[in-house]
């Protein structure tokens, strides 16, 4: 090689002996795997008795509806995306308040993280559900919601928020998980916000940009590009604490699927093809935030 | 300084707003009876149990606590809706006002009834048990389980466990989330018997008749009494549930009712999936 010669071009990728021994080792353990739980587990196999709770075929329209499982998804789905919104609200304005000036503020959001952080989901689900929002949706007049009012009983309404009659039920979830989550975020974004350097706080004051001007257009940007991988791992956490609220009878997924399981007793046909379920729906979370990574990262140098 | 000034005033409003709604509240302690007529529907609190409460093909609620409910309903002049609720929550959920019964199969027990009045009885099921033809085949009374070899699988936190650290004080007992859990410990030959609800144990020895049998027939270990559970402090509505189930036992309809769905599965095993 000499320097009129050409740069020499990248090594490709080549699948050598070695690699292909080594996925054929762990292919052959896991049909083992199988093989032995299969024999010693007594069980026959039937996942038709399944299948069909995902989607059934209506008489009346002539056409293929969703059913059970599918429903159950749909609720997961929109607490999932409801309380992703609220808690990200939540931690925001907590996790500023971790930072600024004011003690009164930061007493308020240091209690708020350390009460629930410390706290097991379940324990607090349970608190929740059954001292503060017995107390509060009476006082609030959701059950006396009048469910033939236009705004209620119409397709955006059902799309939204699902069955009008769940409403208090999907509420009381929906504001467990936001106040839990919340507290994490709070964490995250407080990092966020303490990682973005103070430079940038006093350059932008001295030229002249209001206290709330300098949050929402140079530091939270800064902070929302740097916490985005620890924030997509908190909303998985998320998705997947949705399931400890079927305790509460939500009927989002884990809830139906426990019926599904009771009533066909299908147990592990029931719970395989659940956890596919929302392995699909929490790896399309992680793609998600994957490409705004790959966004955030293009607009850095 | 600002936002201790603005923060004042706000919190005297909303003070005042919450002490008005309490006060609100507190005025409206009507019957349950008087709250269900106003309201047009009777909400009703269940778990999925086969073949107590279950699903169909389609997703609907059957069984024989749907029957009972929609029955009742009927009766008051109402419409039903039930609200499935996870079984180890449900008494804290009636407590709650999340809705106003249990038809849900409850045995009365006196724990219970501390915080829940019960009605009369409407049904009586009892513990059966399902053992494993290999380890058990030969087992004929129950001295024959009651031994420090022998191990028991039920349903954890129910009446089953209890019955069984009860009758077979000597056998190892072990708990299950679910009952399926725990009769798949005695098809796999890793408990020798397990004990559940009737008719559930003669309905899976019957889709394993090769390896599950029911050593006692159909002969119930303990005998229990299902009542509706509702919220204490309303006797009015207690007596409007108890003398509906006295009338109901008394023309048969009950007993009907009761044989369509626990005697065998011919007559609704279609409704609940293609086999």
């Amino acid at each position: 090689m000499d320097r009129n010669s050409p740069p020499p071009k990248q090594g490709k990728q080549r699948f050598t002996i070695v690699d292909f021994l080594l996925f054929a080792a762990v292919a052959a353990l896991i049909l083992y795997a199988g093989y032995r739980v299969n024999d010693v587990l007594v069980y026959h196999w039937n996942w038709s008795r399944v299948l069909g709770f995902l989607v059934k075929y209506d008489q009346e329209s002539q056409s293929w509806v969703s059913n059970l499982l599918l429903q159950g998804l749909a609720t997961t789905l929109r607490l999932a995306i409801w309380a992703t919104v609220f808690a990200t609200l939540v931690g925001i304005i907590m996790g500023y308040w971790r930072t600024c000036e004011n003690l009164a503020l930061r007493i308020v959001s240091r209690c708020y993280v350390e009460l629930i952080r410390n706290i097991p989901p379940i324990v607090f689900i349970f608190i929740f559900y059954f001292f503060v929002s017995s107390q509060l949706f009476p006082a609030i007049g959701i059950y006396n919601i009048d469910r033939d009012n236009p705004w209620v009983a119409n397709e955006v309404f059902a799309f939204l928020f699902g069955d009008p009659a769940l409403l208090d039920n999907f509420l009381a979830g929906m504001i467990c998980l936001s106040l839990f989550e919340g507290a994490y975020i709070t964490e995250i974004v407080r990092a966020g916000i303490q990682s973005t350097p103070k430079g940038q706080w006093e350059a932008a004051r001295s030229i002249g940009l209001s206290h709330f001007n300098v949050l929402r257009d140079i530091i939270l940007p800064q902070a929302v590009r740097k916490i985005l991988p620890p924030l997509a791992g908190q909303f998985i956490t998320l998705i997947k604490d949705s399931a400890i609220i079927s305790l509460i009878s939500i009927q989002e997924l884990t809830f139906v699927a426990n019926e599904v399981a009771a009533t066909t007793t299908r147990v592990f046909e029931t719970w395989i093809l659940v956890g596919a379920m929302y392995f699909v729906l929490c790896y399309s979370f992680a793609l998600l935030f994957a490409h705004l990574e790959r966004r955030a990262k293009r607009s850095q140098r | 300084m600002t936002l201790s000034k603005q923060l004042k005033p706000l919190l005297l409003a909303a003070l005042l707003v919450v002490a008005g709604n309490i006060f609100t509240i507190s005025a409206a302690t009507a019957g349950m009876l008087e709250d269900v007529q106003k309201r047009g529907t009777l909400r009703v609190g269940m778990a999925t149990f086969v073949p107590w409460a279950m699903r169909d093909k389609d997703g609907n609620l059957i069984g024989f606590e749907i029957d009972v409910a929609t029955q009742v309903a009927e009766d008051m002049g109402v419409k039903v809706e039930f609200v499935p609720t996870a079984w180890s929550g449900i008494i804290p959920a009636l407590i709650a006002k999340k809705f106003d019964i249990i038809i849900g199969g409850m045995s009365i027990t006196p724990q219970r009834n501390l915080t829940v009045n019960f009605t009369t009885p409407y049904a009586h099921s009892g513990q059966q048990m399902a053992a494993n033809m290999q380890l058990a085949g030969d087992f004929k009374t129950r001295e024959d389980f009651n031994s420090s070899d022998v191990t028991i699988a039920c349903r954890r936190g129910a009446t089953p466990c209890k019955a069984a650290q009860k009758l077979f004080p000597k056998a190892t007992v072990r708990r299950f989330d679910d009952d399926a859990q725990a009769f798949q410990e005695v098809v796999n030959g890793n408990a020798h018997g397990m004990i559940s609800s009737a008719p559930k144990p003669r309905f899976w020895s019957d889709a394993h008749p090769t390896k599950v049998f029911l050593p006692f027939g159909d002969e119930n270990l303990t005998k229990g009494d299902e009542a509706f559970a509702l919220r204490k402090g309303d006797p009015d509505a207690l007596n409007f549930f108890s003398n509906w189930i006295v009338v109901k036992t008394s023309n048969g309809w009950l007993q009907e009712r009761h044989d369509y769905w626990f005697q065998d599965q011919s007559a609704w095993k279609d409704m609940v999936a293609p086999q």
